[in-house]
């Protein structure tokens, strides 16, 4: 307990004496989550803008209206207002005054001529002698109908985006009706009860899948995004010091020295390990502070991060145990420190490029996207995203965390590997 | 009777990765309890590999070490404990202080705080380090940092101790401090195992010597029978000279 408590003091002495060091772990990510969030802000504020503002009537409060709206209001794309009791005149004036993008008007009995038409058509697939299956009403004939105005300076891409949306929603209600209505059927004729299908809207999937500009990723705003990316990217630069702190024991003779030393090299391994931990642990604390209470006073959201504080704890083991032994790894790699600290931030940098910390991968090409999954550093900042903003278990970030740690012990056993270099 | 061999080498074999020739070619060595035993030769003779082995850096490809009756290969901890290292480069933490060094590497030889401090500070005011203790090693210069680098190995007092080149790179001054010191742990019973190149602080300082030279040993005894069988020399230099050649080395 002694030889190790000697070798964090040690290394923390070490570490506090290198000023660049310490800059480059605290001052740089402060610095850069800073910069970073107020210059992408008003960016992400366009993402976030790019929901279409859509005013909607609907008369029709039977199934296929309220499918409608609320397929419509799920939709990250769409800010739905709805309306009652307008003037149409006045509703294809809020759209002509650009208050709102797109006009729908969702006609009364919608639902019941949707119904009607395929009572008709199931009639006609019946020989007449099995007579009138359905009592029409006179109401409902006719076609269903939906009214879209259009601004026009509206691109046709999101004229795509929203019919695609309301025809999507539109077959899903009709199958979901022709279900019904063959239930009805089959009791009438045959006695025979169908169970109603809870998983109906299951098979008729609310994919988000829209014409055009749609993607299922989520977008965090500024903050959400350079808060974790910055605060890995920084721990990810414990490589530096990590590495050349390892190099130079070896260069000294050091490490050998400690080898001479019985059962001094395992504990001095050790203590190196668990400071460059606990500073990476420190890391993430001080950028989460810095979220949270520091950016509001730029005028900038406060970090939102979830309620799973253990999912949060976590996975920043999980980082800080990539980080820190990626360091070694590199220490045990590189034979100089010049090499350790070249490849060292210029792989860091590369992996925070993939990884989607400059450029969110949500930003991405597809392309992209796919190389974003090969870094460390992307499967970290989704595993914080996924808290942040989906609040999500253990369970669904475990995927995250276990590659993490599976990489983390491929450092390690790399390390292990090389460290036996020169010992022959 | 004879005197009770504490260090036993037989047959040491080993060739370095990708290398043509043996580093050191079956050699044998006994050194006794108490002696200062030098263990001499030229450049690339095989000293430091020598000394790796012998401290347990290094696995020989074949042969034996015994330290006190314990074999270095079954029990290496056991003899670990024993042994103090000196080696031929600074193995300090240029960051730390010299006192930082100290209590670093006396802890790591599971001294405790009070006996470093006690043990250091004799060292520091023995070797006139004692103004410069809390300046980092950085600053100091190549001899002060030779003279921290002897006492980082000798911190626990041990049984017996290794030095490897202790006096290269040092002014006069220095190096009679640390031969001084090094005669004196001697006498209170530390068995001292060095090496150098150079003769004549060998021929003075140690009780027993082996001259060696492509890993293999050319002749050893004390210094003065060294000289009575090479009558036509008049020092161990001109010994050294006519046993290993006068071709320049690595
Ligand atoms: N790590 C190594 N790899 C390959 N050859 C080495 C290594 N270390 C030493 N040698 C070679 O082994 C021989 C003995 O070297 P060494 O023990 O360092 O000699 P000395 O200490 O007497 O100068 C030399 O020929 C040297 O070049
Ligand atoms: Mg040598």
């Amino acid at each position: 307990m002694n030889k190790l408590k000697a070798v964090i003091v040690k290394e923390i002495l070490i570490l506090s004496r290198d000023r660049a060091g310490m800059a480059m772990l605290f001052v740089m990510p402060v610095f850069l989550v800073l910069v970073m969030t107020l210059l992408q802000d008003s960016t992400f504020k366009q993402l976030d803008e790019k929901q279409l503002p859509v005013l909607i009537i609907n008369h029709d409060a039977d199934t296929f209206g309220l499918k409608i709206l609320e397929g419509l209001k799920s939709s990250k794309f769409f800010k739905i207002t709805e309306v009652e009791n307008i003037d149409k005149q006045d509703f294809v004036q809020k759209i002509e005054k650009g208050e709102y993008l797109i006009g729908i008007i969702i006609n009364e009995d919608a639902t019941r001529r949707i119904r009607q038409s395929i009572q008709l058509n199931i009639q006609q697939q019946f020989p007449e002698e099995v007579g009138q299956l359905f009592e029409y009403e006179d109401n409902a004939s006719g076609q269903a109908r939906v009214e879209i105005i259009f601004d026009p300076i509206l691109k046709s891409s999101y004229k795509q985006s929203i019919l695609g949306s309301l025809k999507h929603f539109s077959a899903m209600v009709e199958a979901r009706l022709m279900f019904e209505i063959y239930s009805g059927l089959f009791k009438d004729l045959l006695s025979i009860e169908l169970k109603p299908t809870s998983s109906f809207d299951d098979i008729v999937n609310f994919d988000e899948k829209y014409a055009s500009s749609g993607t299922n990723k989520i977008i965090p705003n500024s903050v959400q995004h350079n808060v974790p990316a910055w605060t890995i990217f920084a721990m990810f630069f414990i490589v530096i010091p990590l590495a050349s702190n390892i190099i130079k024991e070896r260069h000294s003779g050091v490490s050998a020295r400690l080898l001479t030393i019985a059962g001094s090299k395992l504990i001095s391994n050790l203590g190196k390990g668990m400071t460059y931990f606990v500073v990476g642990f420190i890391q993430a604390i001080l950028m989460l502070f810095i979220g949270l209470f520091i950016l509001p006073l730029f005028g900038l959201p406060s970090l939102q991060i979830g309620g799973n504080g253990l999912a949060l704890l976590v996975v920043t083991i999980a980082v800080v145990m990539a980080a820190t032994t990626y360091g070694i790894a590199i220490g045990n790699i590189a034979t100089t420190e010049q090499q350790s600290s070249i490849f060292g931030s210029i792989s860091v940098v590369i992996l925070a490029a993939i990884g989607g910390v400059w450029v969110p991968s949500f930003m991405m090409s597809d392309l992209m996207l796919n190389l974003s999954k090969i870094s460390p550093l992307n499967w970290g900042l989704n595993a914080y995203y996924d808290i942040f903003l989906r609040n999500s278990g253990l369970i669904d970030l475990l995927p995250n965390i276990a590659l993490l740690l599976g990489f983390s012990f491929v450092c390690l056993f790399v390390s292990f590997l090389y460290s036996k270099r020169g010992l022959n | 009777m004879e005197e009770k061999a504490i260090i036993v080498i037989q047959d040491l074999l080993k060739r370095y990765k990708n290398t043509a020739k043996n580093a050191l070619d079956s050699l044998n060595l006994k050194v006794k309890q108490g002696d200062i035993y030098g263990l001499l030769g030229p450049n690339g003779a095989g000293k430091t590999s020598t000394i790796s082995m012998l401290c347990g850096l290094l696995p020989p490809d074949s042969g034996e070490i015994i330290i006190n009756g314990t074999n270095l290969r079954s029990k290496p901890d056991k003899v670990k404990a024993m042994i103090g290292v000196v080696p031929q480069e600074i193995a300090l933490f240029e960051d730390l202080t010299a006192k930082e060094n100290l209590m670093f590497f006396g802890r790591m030889h599971g001294l405790k705080k009070d006996e470093i401090n006690r043990r250091g500070n004799d060292l520091l005011e023995k070797f006139s380090l004692t103004e410069k203790s809390n300046k980092r090693v950085k600053t100091f210069s190549g001899g002060m940092k030779r003279r921290l680098n002897l006492m980082v190995g000798i911190i626990h007092g041990p049984e017996i101790l290794f030095l490897d080149e202790p006096s290269v790179g040092i002014d006069v001054q220095s190096k009679n401090v640390i031969i001084e010191y090094l005669k004196e742990i001697n006498r209170s019973g530390t068995t001292i195992i060095y090496t150098s190149h150079l003769m004549e602080e060998a021929e003075k300082f140690c009780t027993e010597i082996s001259i060696i030279d492509f890993g293999r040993e050319i002749t050893k005894g004390k210094p003065s029978e060294l000289l009575e069988n090479n009558k036509d020399c008049e020092n161990l230099e001109d010994v050294f000279l006519k046993l290993t050649g006068r071709n320049v080395r690595e």
